[in-house]
């Protein structure tokens, strides 16, 4: 009998440990948290925003008047990388693709799936700010997705904001992002 | 798994331990292929390696340009997104066009996209370089010099390439120029300049007009220039609601035209002369001019006649009268009203002529003689089509063999560049450079929104290579700007400014253009007596020739396809026919009594002769088509146009005849004989026309509009709370009096929504997936088969505030908007359909298939070329899902924040959905209500607004302005 009970007992842990990871798993389908690709150039931001202070919007200017932020044409690179002395492997690489005229093939860190519309720029006009969603970018070596960027950590933000005196409000409509 | 549960008691037999090692096993798989589900593929993110200036990812561009997709030339401004054109609006600079684009102008930005355009030059059916086929022609027009060299086009509205056409006359003395429409105006060019001494088309004001009365000529929709007429149309119609204003159509078959006239009146298709006759007798009578007119035995209504013709004078000076027909002699007895009705200078201006329909039917028949007797050493054609329009095609194709080098500018190998030597592919109009004079001193400026996607190059550059110029007709336009416009301003002092300027607002008007002539001119009455004596001895002829039981036939261009350039574009293909409502193909089109008497319904086939020529083409009943006339629509039955055109229906430009040296679009002696047994069964999105008494759309005449106030609603009592509002509150007024149902806004709305084509297939199973479609409700009267009572009412989402539709979605993928906006996510769509069940307007469209990038419907998403047109910011639905009108959301989104982001108040009427946009005639407003001096708020308020099936109690955010009628017509149940 108790053989019995204890194989049952074993049983029905093992079935709810079980469906919760299995739930979890599932809910954390499509989730990337923690993504952190290596990219075809080593690029710092703890050295370029962090320790020399470069705004956000200086390389990603297109969040100010875009929907996408976009990472910045290799001209943008150049304007200091042309004049600056500083000699290293990765910027090596970078010069030796723009003397042979090809673009740098970025890996995509923050992926939305193509049913979201996000656009940068109104959350920017907003007041935003870049790390509120991207984590402090300016303490990592590698970019790194802090956020889940689930649409439940989307609306968390929404609801703590949806209006107010003198705060534009964010939306709670489906149809704003779903589009 | 290798660590042992010690727990389990091991049994000796090898059966446990396998089962417990499967179910560990099984456990691990199940996790670990879950865990390796958050994967996903990589995304490259490739940023420019040098980023132009004016380019931002996720910016759109405006560009000011010209279409080309007929001869009105309309200005546009094309939206540009990542460096490639994916809509087209109308520039609302323009005078004539007034920012209104029709549906084929909209349905252009998919041809730039056509997986079956030339990619590079072609020679003798093999693909060659530039500079080889350059090298072989400069060598055979060498030794051409002598001889003939005619080049072949169609309308040239262009200042700049007619001053280069110009240029090779000087260079080459025995080069010509001929000019070739495929439907021609001819005879109206001729009579306009016997009658007048204008070389060309008057220009017509509409807008100026109380009375119109049109005689077969559907300038609301194809003739002439429908985009400019319609605007001037609805514009004198909104000021007609203080006063009157009345508009005849004499026609034989059922037009767009005929289905908006105040009131419409039956002809045979033969009797355009004996209609302007009558007209011109009794006006004549009333201005006192005596002489006598001959007869014609015509069966014609004497009291339509009388009212036309006494309306007509009443408003002399301020009325109008067109025709449709190509006959020198009818067309002078036309001028000869206007002229003594004193319209000439008024409605009628023949001093700015419209530079449009330059084609002349006599000198393309002596060129197809000077070709036969080998006169022609070299042909060019540029933007023609003559293998296919022309009425003896065939013989034209014999002809070009005696041609030692005909070249073909087409963009295609198409009938008659399949034919050529040389193919040398023209850019399409959004590559490349250019200019218009549509109407005289209305100019406008065209400009590349892309640069050239394949080897090909703009024709007057390769003509510039030939001459021995530099190929740079960017610099020949600026060129002949500056030498011939520039000078005409005073407004820039220099030429860069002025140009800048130009290009930058796309248009330029003359300012010497405001002169109005002085007088109406005095027609010598001799040359309308011998012009009515011509046709009283037509007549005569054709009337003794006559056989029993023969038909009349008419020959027309429908709104989607014109004359069959754009038979490719699946978007036009698929457009439901205004009047008919039939996609993918034509018909011949059948009087009630005319079916009854061979037997036949709607979806029969009918063969159809006429001398030697026989075509079968399924029937179409049309109560209001003249009895005995039949019509078939040209521009179909192409074999080279490509994959989506070929085979789509029948060509009847072998059916056009000839009469005086000119192209005629009506002709008798058809027979009519039904096909037994065969059937073609119609792909038409709408096939019952009653309204059944419903108050769907709502009519006021005039009387009642001006006296007192009609019957409002009283409002439904409602079991739903209020909904709470946000800071707007979206709506949209659609003015039935203005609207005449062109289905303009219906293309405009597929290329901004990426709203699928489907087929003709499933269109006949009604799963076409227009979001916008145009309902057309007819009432004829018992009395009067032709006096046809024709509502159109453009049918979308209503945005119901009590949506039948978001109360049944079991996972709430439809849900209200705080702005009013009734919103479909797609992501969470799972294909119930009961909202499209429950909605009462039958507004929603479900996606049966993946019609994206599958094979099986091969029409706008398999190439990656025609994906280019796809609009970025909307997404791409795919199986199973449900969609409809979202009221231009992300162009609502998209002007938000324009708005904040250059720290402005949002104004109204800056946001334009895309149906509101592309209406010729401003019959859509869309506003915010929240603002009580918003356009949209005053319409509400309108004596004219209703909602459709008010009753229900949906409380649509959609409004409709009843249409005001002011004629003697059948009673209305509303």
């Amino acid at each position: 009998m108790t053989r019995w009970k204890l194989v049952i007992a074993i049983a029905a842990i093992t079935s709810v440990v079980g469906a919760g990871v299995v739930a979890r798993e599932l809910s954390r389908v499509g989730v990337h948290q923690w993504y952190s690709p290596v990219q075809p150039i080593a690029f710092s931001h703890k050295l370029h925003a962090g320790d020399s202070r470069i705004p956000c919007l200086y390389c990603h200017f297109g969040a100010r008047t875009s929907r996408h932020a976009g990472i910045p044409p290799a001209n943008v690179c150049m304007n200091c990388h042309g004049i600056l002395q500083k000699q290293s492997a990765e910027i090596e690489k970078l010069k030796e693709l723009v003397a042979i005229a090809r673009p740098i093939a970025w890996t995509k860190v923050h992926n939305l799936p193509d049913f979201v519309y996000f656009n940068h720029s109104q959350h920017v006009i907003a007041g935003v700010a870049c790390q509120a969603c991207h984590g402090h970018v300016e303490r990592m070596e590698r970019i790194e997705q802090e956020a889940p960027l689930t649409m439940g950590w989307c609306i968390q933000c929404h609801r703590a904001h949806s209006g107010g005196a003198n705060a534009p409000a964010a939306s709670l409509d489906c149809g704003k992002c779903h589009y | 798994m290798a660590q042992e549960l010690t727990f389990f008691k091991r049994r000796p037999d090898a059966e446990t331990s396998r089962r417990d090692f499967l179910t560990r096993i099984g456990f691990t798989l199940a996790a670990s292929a879950l865990a390796s589900c958050s994967r996903g593929p990589v995304q490259k993110a490739i940023p420019f390696l040098n980023k132009p200036e004016e380019q931002t990812p996720g910016v759109a561009n405006w560009y000011a340009t010209t279409c080309a997709g007929c001869s009105a030339a309309c200005p546009l401004l094309v939206k540009t997104r990542d460096g490639r054109p994916i809509k087209i609006e109308g520039n609302g600079e323009s005078p004539l066009s007034g920012g209104g684009t029709c549906a084929t102008g909209q349905a252009t930005v998919l041809s730039l996209y056509d997986p079956d355009r030339l990619t590079g030059p072609m020679w003798h059916g093999e693909t060659i370089t530039w500079d080889e086929i350059d090298r072989r022609i400069t060598e055979r027009l060498a030794a051409a010099r002598e001889r003939g060299v005619v080049l072949l086009t169609n309308t040239i509205v262009s200042p700049s390439t007619t001053a280069l056409i110009a240029d090779w006359s000087r260079r080459f003395p025995k080069f010509r120029h001929v000019s070739y429409d495929a439907v021609s105006f001819s005879a109206l060019r001729q009579a306009t300049r016997e009658c007048f001494g204008t070389a060309g088309v008057p220009h017509y004001r509409f807008d100026r007009a109380t009375t119109i009365v049109g005689i077969d000529a559907d300038f609301l929709g194809t003739w002439l220039a429908p985009v400019e007429f319609t605007r001037q149309h609805a514009a004198r119609r909104r000021r007609a609601l203080s006063g009157e204003m009345r508009h005849y159509q004499f026609e034989a078959g059922v037009s767009l035209t005929g289905s908006n006239a105040d009131r419409r009146f039956g002809m045979a298709a033969s009797d355009h002369g004996a209609i302007a006759l009558a007209l011109l007798r009794r006006i004549a009578a009333h201005a006192g001019i005596t002489e006598p007119l001959p007869d014609v035995d015509a069966a014609i209504d004497e009291h339509a006649i009388a009212a036309a013709a006494d309306d007509l004078w009443r408003d002399r000076g301020q009325s109008i009268l067109v025709c449709g027909s190509n006959d020198v002699s009818i067309q002078v007895i036309v001028h000869a009203i206007n002229a003594i009705l004193g319209n000439i200078g008024a409605t009628v201006d023949v001093d700015l002529p419209s530079l449009q329909k330059q084609g002349d039917d006599g000198a393309v028949d002596a060129l197809v003689e000077d070709m036969n007797r080998g006169d022609v050493h070299v042909l060019m054609t540029y933007g023609v089509n003559p293998a296919y329009d022309l009425p003896a095609g065939p013989e034209f194709v014999r002809a070009m063999e005696s041609v030692a080098l005909t070249i073909s500018f087409a963009d295609r190998l198409d009938e008659t560049a399949a034919h050529s030597h040389a193919v040398c592919p023209d850019h399409h109009f959004l590559e490349a450079w250019g200019d218009a004079e549509p109407v005289k001193g209305s100019f406008s400026l065209a400009q590349p929104t892309i640069a050239p996607l394949f080897n090909t190059r703009a024709a007057q550059e390769s003509l510039l290579k030939w001459l021995g110029e530099s190929p740079d007709f960017y610099s020949y336009v600026r060129a002949v700007w500056r030498r011939e416009l520039y000078a005409r301003q005073d407004r820039y002092h220099t030429f860069d400014e002025f140009w800048d300027h130009s290009l930058h607002d796309g248009v330029f008007e003359d300012p010497a253009r405001g002169y109005r002539s002085q007088g109406s001119a005095r027609l010598d009455p001799e040359r309308w007596h011998a012009a009515a004596r011509a046709i009283a001895h037509d007549h005569q002829r054709a009337a003794a020739a006559r056989m029993p039981d023969s038909y009349e036939l008419q020959l027309y261009e429908t709104v989607a396809l014109r004359d069959g350039r754009h038979a490719n574009n699946p978007w036009l293909q698929e457009l439901p026919d205004p009047v008919t409502k039939v996609t993918w193909g034509n018909y011949i089109v059948l009087a009630p009594s005319a079916a009854k008497a061979l037997e036949v319904e709607t979806g029969d086939v009918v063969r159809l002769a006429v001398g030697d020529h026989m075509c079968d083409l399924p029937a179409y009943v049309q109560p209001g088509q003249a009895q005995r006339t039949v019509s078939i629509a040209l521009g179909y039955g192409r074999d080279r146009a490509g994959k989506v055109g070929n085979a789509v229906g029948v060509n009847a430009f072998p059916l056009v005849a000839a009469h005086g040296g000119h192209r005629r679009y009506v002709r008798g002696d058809v027979v009519l004989q039904r096909r037994t047994g065969k059937q073609l069964p119609l792909a038409a999105t709408q096939t019952h026309h009653s309204i059944e008494g419903r108050p769907i759309v709502k009519t006021i005449t005039l009387e009642e509009l001006l006296s007192g106030t009609p019957e409002v609603m009283a409002p439904q009592p409602s079991l739903w709370p209020e909904r709470e509002g946000g800071e707007h509150h979206w709506s949209m007024v659609i003015d039935l009096n203005a609207c005449t149902g062109c289905s303009a806004c219906v293309t405009a709305c597929q290329a901004e929504n990426n709203v699928p084509v489907v087929g003709p297939d499933e269109v006949r199973r009604g799963r076409e997936m227009h979001w916008i479609r145009i309902d057309r409700y007819v009432d004829v009267a018992p009395d009067n088969d032709a006096a046809l009572d024709v509502a159109f009412q453009p049918m979308m989402c209503q945005h119901c505030q009590d949506a039948p539709c978001e109360t049944v979605c079991p996972v709430l993928a439809t849900v209200h908007s705080s702005d009013g906006i009734n919103q479909q996510i797609y992501n969470r769509c799972i294909g119930t359909r009961y909202c499209e069940n429950n909605c009462p307007y039958k507004v929603r469209r479900f996606n049966w298939f993946q019609y994206a990038g599958n094979q099986e419907f091969d029409y706008t998403t398999t190439d990656p070329l025609e994906r280019m047109v796809l609009n970025p910011d909307v997404v791409v639905r795919s199986r199973g899902v449900m969609e409809k009108c979202s009221l231009c959301v992300q162009r609502i989104q998209a002007e938000k924040l324009s708005a904040k982001q250059e720290g402005r108040r949002l104004a109204d009427g800056r946001i334009k959905t895309a149906c509101q946009q592309s209406c010729p005639a401003n019959a859509i407003v869309f506003g915010d209500l929240n603002d009580p001096e918003s356009e949209v708020a005053r319409l509400r308020r309108s004596r004219r607004h209703f909602t459709v099936l008010e009753e229900l109690g949906t409380r649509p955010n959609v409004g409709y302005l009843m249409r005001v009628t002011n004629g003697e017509k059948t009673e209305k149940p509303s």
